[in-house]
């Protein structure tokens, strides 16, 4: 059992590592498409000879990201009454990330000894911020017909997995270590230092429970919205309006494209020609109606 | 008394009958402001004849946008379904679907089901909340099906995922009819948290259906793109007719406001190749007449083109098909490298400056890749800079803008015209919501052409009816019909959805609510020409 867990653990991690970058790798590999940007304002095309223009620089659009997924900036303005839970769930989130990240440092460094309660209010505010937005998204889910109807079932299920993992760590900082940070910094020390092997094969039940249910959400979390809001909706969506210069690395990838067969089988289409001749060759075909 | 209305479920798509899913009647639509207000209360559309009924797909709401024929057999019905499935596996490659594979992978994915969109969608509002026009209906059916069909999880993961969708002709046909219930304005892509686009899928579910069964409307397909391939225009206007209307334009100006104006047609090297949407030559032909006006009057190198291709801006590939847009997208710049201009600047038509100035940009290549841009900045340029003569005097009375989503949330030109409308209209408004925010017309994305059988009705009374809404709101202190008003519409096709909701409902008779373009406003107030440039004749 403990080898199981101390397998699914460290392997959760890698397995984290690993999809992270193949999803990385997915998303850059991904074939370039047509534009196809939204606009929340002004843009190039307001400007005479736009192509010769410069764009908003890089830091400009990594700062409205970082507001964007620091304050949910979109649905307070969108739909403050589904903001209200997500807040709260998304700053316990956010806490408890760091939290964990102090926790990891803070073990590694330092004596434990000397820890101040601060680390343990810390925890258990996150926890608790977590717990209660997570919950109201939850009931808010259920109770609300418009969101029921179009909400599958995985979801809340994802959901209650959420809720017991954080109820999890409660019972493991609070009744098995008794909230006392020293004993939960010394069992984090000996998890990131591989010191004290023998505890770790045979672990009590509440740390080595929240270590599986975290180990899951490390699977999870590189398929989560937070993952594609990246690379996709700011990379391509919101920040794509990159023209297609002469000579440029778009006009490469595209000419690639071009030269691939077009697979459609409509009557307008000349199936199996390459997509430069389908696009410039005309047939003079109507195509309604089924074929 | 009404009577309790059945909820509809996303599994109700798959119905195995012919009754439509829902029939909007008089008392679910959105109520108006006054004057509309104290009208009788009517159906939004007629019900579709009992021939009608029998020969064509419409059970989804009682209208029929495609003419979509009734299988006549299971085994027709059967392979239906199997061609829409290849369909949407070829929707989801990477190889078949390149153009558009991205954004259409993050839409699907990336919906939280928050429903925040849903307010945002001026069909789903103004029909009284009809749940099959919720922008996330057809997403998620389409969701539950490729979770069901394509990726085929298992029957517990497919239970858990939502799988209680049956793939069957009904559902087939009836989303066939739901692609062309959503005016693609993407009002509720700009609205989502996390930039799902039902929109964009909408536009997708067009295609498969275009592209893979040879399913579209006819007035974007066969009178469309296939006509405007063949001849030049998706108008049928050819080359020599459209030099007969050049000519007619250049005694129009002479005659009317006494200025003779050589236009210049196919001159080689101009600065400017200005292309605009036949539909204007067809029906607002003082449209081209204000730009020559101006163009000549602010002393510029332009010209029109009489090459086939060369008169047209539409390309209504934009809205349904890939491969049709490439065809004509190409053409249009062919036109424009041959003449050996310095750019094109596209007229006032939405979708063609999205279509050809935007989506366009990553198929040309090389020689192809030729400068195309928005004639707003243009003519801002020229008024901005005094390079006309103008009076805003003469645009003395209640003017507001309409925002063509091609132009706003759809391109980002939000400032020029209205940096325009302040200095030429002392009497300029908004209307609320505006700008990027702002609600279609109601004939986006071909609506405003497409007429098959009970649709234009449903258009007028539910597509539209939010802008008119909006219309009757910002003129709301001087409905008196002694006081002209005028709905400025810089979009060919927004126009005529625009004409077609204030003629129905009479306001231009009774309460002198007018449309028309931007550079009808501009003429208008030039000082030099001898009689106003607005005629005031409703047409």
């Amino acid at each position: 059992m403990g080898a199981m867990i101390l397998f699914i653990f460290y392997g959760s991690i890698l397995f984290f590592i690993l999809a992270t970058a193949l999803r990385v790798r997915k998303c850059i590999r991904a074939p370039i498409h047509l534009h196809w940007e939204l606009y929340k304002g002004s843009s190039i095309y307001e400007l005479t000879e736009w192509w010769a223009k410069t764009h908003g620089t890089f830091v400009e659009k990594l700062w409205s990201m970082v507001l964007d997924l620091l304050f949910l900036r979109e649905f307070y303005h969108r739909n403050r009454r589904f903001w209200y839970p997500l807040y709260v769930f998304h700053t316990g989130l956010y806490l408890l990330i760091l939290w964990h990240a102090w926790l990891f440092i803070r073990a590694g460094v330092g004596g434990i000894e000397t820890v101040s309660i601060f680390g343990w209010v810390w925890g258990t505010f996150s926890t608790l911020l977590t717990f209660l937005g997570g919950l109201s998204i939850v009931i808010m889910r259920m109770t609300d017909e418009e969101l029921k109807a179009y909400y599958p079932p995985i979801h809340y299920l994802k959901w209650i997995f959420l809720l017991l993992t954080l109820v999890g760590g409660i019972i493991a900082v609070d009744i098995h270590f008794h909230s006392s940070m020293p004993a939960l910094l010394k069992y984090v020390r000996e998890q990131v230092t591989f010191q004290n092997f023998e505890h770790k094969l045979h672990p009590a039940l509440a740390p080595a429970l929240h270590v599986l249910f975290a180990s899951v959400w490390l699977v999870y979390l590189p398929f989560s919205h937070v993952f594609q809001l990246f690379f996709r909706y700011y990379h391509y969506l919101r920040w794509d309006d990159v023209p297609n210069a002469r000579g440029g690395e778009i006009g490469r990838r595209i000419k690639d494209y071009l030269e691939r067969p077009a697979t459609w089988s409509a009557p307008h289409i000349q199936s199996g020609k390459r997509w430069r001749e389908v696009a410039s060759e005309l047939q003079q075909t109507p195509a309604t109606g089924p074929k | 008394m009404t009577t309790e209305k059945k909820k509809i479920r996303l599994k109700d798509i798959s119905n195995r009958t012919d009754e439509p899913l829902i029939t909007v009647t008089a008392d679910d639509l959105m109520p108006f402001p006054p004057p509309l207000d104290q009208r009788g209360k009517k159906a939004p559309y007629s019900p579709l004849s009992e021939d009608q009924k029998k020969s064509y797909e419409c059970s989804l709401d009682g209208v029929s946008a495609l003419a979509l024929p009734k299988p006549k057999s299971k085994q027709e019905e059967e392979k239906l379904v199997e061609c829409f499935l290849g369909g949407l596996r070829k929707l989801l490659s990477q190889n078949d679907n390149w153009l558009f594979w991205q954004p259409l992978i993050q839409s699907l994915e990336s919906c939280v089901r928050c429903q925040t969109c849903s307010d945002a969608c001026p069909v789903y509002v103004s029909s009284g909340n009809q749940e099959i026009y919720r922008p996330t209906y057809k997403s998620e059916i389409l969701r539950r099906i490729i979770n069901k069909y394509i990726k085929k999880r298992g029957k517990i993961l497919s239970k858990l995922t939502g799988g209680d969708i049956e793939l069957n002709w009904p559902t087939v046909a009836r989303l066939a009819e739901l692609a062309y219930r959503c005016s693609l304005c993407r009002r509720c892509a700009q609205r989502c948290p996390l930039g799902s686009d039902n929109g964009l899928i909408g536009r997708e579910l067009r295609k498969l259906f275009s592209q893979e069964m040879g399913i579209a409307p006819k007035e974007l397909h066969d009178s469309g793109t296939v006509q405007q391939l063949r001849v030049g225009a998706s108008t049928g206007i050819s080359s020599a007719a459209f030099q007969g209307m050049v000519e007619f334009m250049e005694d129009e100006i002479e005659e009317k406001w006494g200025k003779r104006i050589k236009i210049p047609v196919d001159k080689e090297g101009a600065d400017i190749l200005i292309i605009h949407n036949s539909g204007e030559f067809m029906s607002w032909i003082e449209n081209p007449v204000a730009f020559a006006i101006i163009f000549e009057a602010a002393g510029l190198s332009w010209t029109l083109s009489s090459e086939i291709y060369g008169y047209e801006a539409t390309n209504y590939g934009t809205w349904y098909d890939d491969v049709q847009f490439a065809r004509i997208a190409l053409k249009q710049v062919e036109v424009a490298r041959k003449l050996k201009v310095k750019k094109m600047v596209m007229g006032e038509c939405g979708h063609a400056h999205k279509g050809l100035i935007v989506i366009a940009d990553r198929i040309l290549m090389d020689e192809m890749n030729f400068p195309r841009e928005s004639f707003l900045p243009l003519l801002e340029d020229l008024i901005l800079h005094d390079r006309l003569k103008l009076d805003p005097r003469k645009n003395n009375f209640p003017a507001t803008l309409h925002d063509p989503c091609n132009f706003v949330r759809l391109m980002g030109i939000v400032e020029p015209q209205r940096r325009i409308l302040k200095k030429i209209c002392p009497q300029f408004r908004e209307m609320e919501p505006h700008g990027v925010d702002n609600y279609c017309c109601g004939g986006g994305s071909g609506f405003a052409i497409m007429n098959s059988m009970n649709f234009k009705e449903w258009r007028e009374n539910i597509s539209s009816r939010m802008k008119l809404k909006q219309i009757l709101e910002t003129f709301s202190d001087v409905l008196d019909p002694g006081m002209r008003k005028y709905v400025c519409a810089p979009c060919s096709n927004c126009k005529g959805a625009i004409r077609d909701i204030l003629a129905s409902n009479d306001l231009w008779e009774r309460h002198s609510i007018y449309y028309g373009g931007l550079v009808e406003l501009v003429a208008n107030a030039m000082v030099d020409l001898k009689k106003p440039f607005i005629e005031w004749e409703w047409h």
